[in-house]
């Protein structure tokens, strides 16, 4: 039941990052702060559900992302925000994490998100940029966004994740 | 340590890896149809992103529109200056159009030629912007419906936003011109010209420089005549793209890398930041019956 609701809630968020945030962001900075909301969501339920939880829904919003916004391929967010969350998972998974831990490991998992994207476009050929540049144009730019929608959302969330695994716990013990 | 990467999560990996890869192949480059899941996902997801888009739009405008106030008036006498400059050149076109067609006729165009030209805009409202730093596609509301199809260009007021690149049966995707490069499958360069000397210049947009945000417009000849501050407009050779459509300024011309031709860079028009409503330019259609029946 509950994980309805999780993927409820990621859906709005997905939908409200494509539509509503690029109205919130600062004109000279469009392209400078680009919002990951959904992939934090899912650094979430890797730190406080499971890791394979966090596997599904990095890769089922990953591929969304991937249909929804084609422009050159599909895979690089459905591969990355899948992997990313499964390796963070199986670090820290089920460690007791304090708010602090929760923002460094959020933002490690950006800066690999965001690094992971520009390389494979490198490969390929659809960006010109050299990775120094990428890094202070829009990488560390759009961290701070991140980081300051991890703190608003950290609460309410991490609840919602541990909610969800107490009961999946105690329905498995019955 | 090591049993991080135990046997069966390795495999898992190396799977995974290969799916990205054959993902990657199957969809990379210029696909002429998108699958039908596709479709379905990008029509439900943008019924409802158009729902967020547009009034987030408005408001975040009304605010704009607040603190812009005192500079109305400048912009009103600009205005006026240019109804008046086009109540003038209008008297001209007229003659001019009807000059064309007389021509036309008298030199028997066939019907495809007559209507080459006659545009159709499309006004689109667009729906969402992707999150993706090295991908910035735009959705809009706008599909095969209702006519769309790949490969029409999209402009605002200002000048050409991108190219259409997929279409679904009520939304479609733009690749915005920052997406342009010699590299890429999925967008072609674009012939371009300069505005009054339209038949003497010629140039091809091929790149995109990411850092300097500057379009590059390459195999400009040696005797070419354009210079600094030029406008570049579409020159629509290759039929592909229309004529005629604004992009850009010149910025700095220099010596290409071989010697030979020269390297115009342009500052583009249009910004692509909070744009709400792009036209989509629709080429006229012909039957190839028409043509043998004139």
């Amino acid at each position: 039941m509950s994980m309805n609701r999780i993927v409820l809630l990621m859906l709005a968020i997905f939908l409200v990052e494509g539509s509503l945030i690029p109205w919130l962001i600062p004109d000279s900075y469009g392209d400078r702060i680009i919002p990951h909301f959904t992939f934090v969501i899912v650094i979430f339920s890797a730190l406080y559900g499971s890791r394979h939880q966090a596997l599904f829904l990095g890769m089922g919003f990953g591929l969304l992302q991937d249909v929804i916004y084609y422009g050159h391929m599909i895979g690089p967010h459905f591969f990355f925000m899948g992997l990313i969350g499964y390796l963070v998972g199986v670090v820290l998974e089920r460690k007791k994490t304090t708010l602090l831990l929760a923002i460094s490991v959020v933002g490690f998992a950006c800066l690999a998100y965001d690094s992971a994207l520009y390389f494979v476009y490198s490969v390929f050929k659809f960006t010109n940029g050299s990775y120094p540049w990428a890094l202070i144009q829009y990488i560390l730019p759009s961290l701070f966004l991140q980081l300051v929608f991890t703190l608003c959302i950290y609460v309410p969330v991490r609840k919602m994740f541990e909610k969800r695994m107490r009961s999946a716990e105690s329905s498995e013990e019955l | 340590m090591f049993n991080f990467l135990k046997n069966k999560r390795l495999f898992m990996l190396m799977v995974g890896f290969l799916v990205l890869i054959v993902l990657i192949g199957l969809t990379i480059g210029g696909r002429e149809k998108i699958t039908w899941p596709e479709r379905f996902l990008k029509d439900t997801v943008g019924f409802v992103q158009q729902l967020i888009y547009r009034p987030a739009g408005a408001i975040a405008g009304f605010f704009q529109d607040i603190s812009q106030l005192n500079e109305v008036y400048k912009e009103n006498e600009q205005f006026r200056m240019m109804a008046a400059a086009y109540a003038r050149d209008k008297v001209e076109y007229n003659f001019l159009k009807s000059e064309n067609e007389r021509l036309m006729k008298e030199l028997e165009f066939k019907i495809h030629q007559e209507q080459m030209y006659d545009y159709k805009y499309m006004i689109a409202q667009v729906i969402s912007v992707n999150n993706d730093a090295n991908n910035r596609t735009i959705n809009i509301n706008l599909g095969s419906k209702h006519g769309v199809e790949k490969n029409m260009a999209v402009v605002t007021s200002d000048g050409l936003v991108g190219i259409v690149n997929s279409v679904s049966a009520f939304y479609a995707s733009v690749t915005p011109y920052t997406e342009l490069s010699t590299t890429s499958t999925t967008f072609n360069a674009i012939s371009a010209t300069v505005m009054g000397k339209e038949t003497e210049s010629f140039g091809i947009l091929s790149d995109y420089d990411t850092e300097q945000e500057r379009l590059i417009m390459s195999k400009i000849g040696e005797e070419d005549p354009m210079v600094q501050g030029d406008i570049v407009i579409t020159s629509g050779l290759g039929n592909i793209y229309p004529r005629g459509l604004r992009i850009g300024e010149i910025e700095s011309l220099k010596v290409g890398d071989f010697g030979l031709t020269y390297v115009a860079e342009i500052k583009p028009f249009a910004n692509l930041n909070k744009l709400t409503e792009v036209f989509v330019v629709a080429a006229p259609s012909y039957d190839e019956e028409e043509e043998t029946t004139p």
